[in-house]
């Protein structure tokens, strides 16, 4: 494999993706500021026939899901049958009991999804969370690799490498799949929002029109967009990059001034499709991912291809007393955070926080579950001329259209601290491309 | 033809106005500039009169730093060029990436000015990159509304900076030509009465600048709007 090559051009490749705005928006002390995202040069590489075992365990992973959710927010068999305990789905911030009932356009729940793994020092791969709401990422690897390849072509001829620049054609097939009747469109909180490069940069390259919540409008039980002549256009499709307590202030949460007024009314009696679909967040909270192996076996009678992370859940009395007597040797989670917050290394606590924190485990089990620390495969970066390992994850996308697609790239997040485990970017991480091998 | 939402042609025209102030105003400010080498130190004081600006200044020193690079001063060129970058980021799907680019990069050049002991130099990238950003208005956008909208600002906004300075009925005549041929091809409603009265207005010999300024910042106000 010949990376070498590629170190010549780092700062080059930076300095395009800052022509570009390749930013993403951070606040600090209530401050929005944009920040660069730091890219590694190196890339992550999968050989063809290990992406190949990926690919079916994650397209596995994402139709189970999808049957989970389908289930929730329908018969519920999977709680009738004792599989995953009803605490897990009503008590999480995810389920939305307005989504009982609702079946989306072609049965469809998640249509993007980010599942995030990691390698250990084995070579083992683990599922770390599956993000099934609004995950983002997939633009950096895309203008990446573009710039990469603009830089050197003669890497890119001498190796023989899945072209990851198809993301927007498989995000387009996958919008048309569902789409009621009219345009597409993403729908973004505004350009104060941290992936508003990404909204823009996949509305560009989808052909989508990115639009905020005042530039739509639900009148006759449809959607329209509204031009500047005050022509109103029929609008089949929203790929929604805002949560789903803001998405519709008639519905969910009264106060949203981004959302449009009805959108779930129409979406309901199927008008509309909106991807990811509100009420996702019943599949992809902390407490459910231990379930996940479970649903697979469960839905399609299957064993899970890829592993999870080993996953305690201190809801279980067992699993707690497990807990409790290695609590030095586990990495514990709390399920309602995300962005790498709420995440705590047992043997970084001193005596009193640890107290504190046993104290706080006890009386809410349910809301923590706790992790092996996976020794980590670490990746080298390039850095101040030097290649150094460093700590880094994946993020593989599945989209689902007539079929689930997996996308062969990835975001590669890496630490930039060499002692921490912290990979995102609103932590301070940097992103690298995935190279699959095509040959 | 590109759908365009009412947000979006405001974002667009403002996007045509913020630039072409930047680089007019460099323009001048530069010419300015070099007339206050030669100790003419009022200059600054006619500069913020004629513009409609407060002089808020207190030497030509100060006017030279804070008018270019004050980000507190909204009235500076650097206010400026951030309203065009704030109007040009959220309009990534219909210009393009090759396009904002531009824009981004005279953020960057104008950053580097800031803090460059030479930065008349640096300011020269800066109106590099806006040059080269309507360069690529032209050659790369294929709406023909999105490119005219984009386009009518700025003409719109250069008959306005034209008549703050006074300039010649020649010059202002040459910009009306332009602005009249753009406007039909935007999509966008005005005042039709208002752009007569416009083109009748520059081609008289005395300019009445004040009634030129004032008829292009009602030009939207329509008839029946009243």
């Amino acid at each position: 494999m010949e990376t070498e090559r590629l170190f010549g051009y780092s700062d080059t490749v930076n300095e395009l993706l800052a022509r570009y705005g390749v930013k993403f928006g951070i606040y600090k002390n209530n401050v929005f500021k944009e920040q660069l995202f730091p890219f590694d040069m190196i890339p992550r590489v999968i050989e063809k026939q290990e992406f190949a075992f990926l690919e079916k365990g994650l397209k596995q992973r994402v139709l189970a899901l999808n049957e989970f959710i389908k289930d929730i927010y329908g018969d519920k068999k999977i709680v009738r049958d004792g599989i995953v305990p009803e605490e897990f789905i009503y008590a999480g911030s995810g389920y939305l009991a307005q989504c009982e009932g609702v079946m989306p356009p072609k049965g469809i729940y998640s249509h993007i999804s980010g599942i995030d793994l990691v390698q250990g020092k084995d070579k083992q791969w683990y599922i770390l969370e599956d993000n099934l709401r609004i995950p983002s990422g997939a633009s950096y690897p895309m203008i990446a690799r573009e710039l990469c390849r603009r830089s050197t072509p003669i890497t890119f001829e001498k190796n023989a490498i899945e072209d990851n620049r198809n993301y927007a054609k498989l995000l387009r097939r996958t919008m048309d799949h569902v789409n009621t009747g009219g345009h597409t469109v993403i729908l973004s909180p505004g350009r104060y929002n941290a992936a508003y490069f990404e909204h823009s940069y996949l509305a560009e390259k989808t052909g989508a029109h990115l639009v905020t919540g005042s530039e739509l409008v639900v009148e006759n039980d449809h959607l329209y967009f509204i031009d500047y002549s005050g022509k109103k256009e029929p609008v089949g499709a929203v790929y929604r990059r805002i949560s789903d307590e803001y998405l519709d202030p008639m519905n969910f949460n009264e106060e949203s001034v981004i959302g449009i007024p009805h959108i779930y009314d129409i979406y309901r009696k199927g008008n509309v499709a909106l991807l990811n679909a509100p009420g996702n967040g019943v599949a992809d909270d902390k407490g459910i991912y231990y379930f996940v192996p479970k649903m697979i076996q469960y839905y399609l009678g299957e064993e899970a291809v890829l592993q999870n992370a080993p996953t305690y859940l201190p809801y279980y009395k067992e699993d707690m007393d497990y807990v409790l007597e290695h609590f030095d040797s586990l990495v514990l989670k709390d399920v309602a955070e995300a962005g790498g917050y709420g995440i705590v290394f047992g043997n970084k606590l001193t005596r009193e926080e640890k107290e504190h924190f046993l104290a706080l485990l006890k009386e809410q089990p349910r809301r923590f579950i706790a992790q092996e620390v996976i020794d980590f495969l670490d990746i080298d970066i390039y850095e101040n001329g030097e290649v150094t390992p460093r700590k880094a994850d994946l993020r593989a996308f599945v989209l689902m259209a007539d079929e689930p697609m997996v996308w062969k790239s990835g975001l590669t997040r890496f630490s930039r601290n060499p002692d921490s485990f912290i990979v995102n970017s609103s932590q301070g991480g940097g992103f690298k491309d995935t190279w699959v091998m095509a040959e | 033809m590109a759908i365009i939402s009412a947000e979006h042609s405001d974002q667009l025209y403002w996007l045509g106005r913020y630039s072409e102030r930047v680089y007019t105003t460099l323009k001048i400010f530069e010419d300015h500039f070099d007339s206050m080498i030669d100790l003419k130190t009022e200059e600054y004081e006619d500069f913020c009169r004629k513009q409609d600006i407060p002089n808020i200044y207190t030497s030509k020193d100060d006017f030279s730093r804070r008018y270019c690079f004050d980000e507190e001063n909204p009235n500076s060129i650097y206010s400026n060029l951030m309203r065009a970058y704030d109007n040009a980021i959220v309009l990534r799907e219909e210009i393009g990436s090759e396009t904002l680019a531009y824009i981004q990069l005279a953020v960057y050049a104008m950053n580097r000015a800031k803090t460059s002991d030479a930065p008349l130099i640096q300011l020269q990238r800066v109106r590099d990159n806006i040059v080269a950003f309507w360069g690529i208005v032209d050659d790369s956008i294929d709406s023909e509304s999105i490119r005219s909208i984009i386009k009518f600002g700025k003409r719109l906004e250069r008959i306005d900076l034209y008549s703050r300075m006074r300039m010649e009925s020649a010059e202002i005549r040459r910009e009306m030509n332009r602005f009249n041929f753009r406007i039909n091809r935007t999509g966008l409603r005005y005042n039709k009465r208002k752009l007569a009265h416009l083109n009748y207005l520059v081609e008289v010999n005395a300019l009445d600048y004040e009634t030129i300024i004032r008829e292009l910042e009602t030009l939207f106000e329509l008839e029946e709007d009243k």
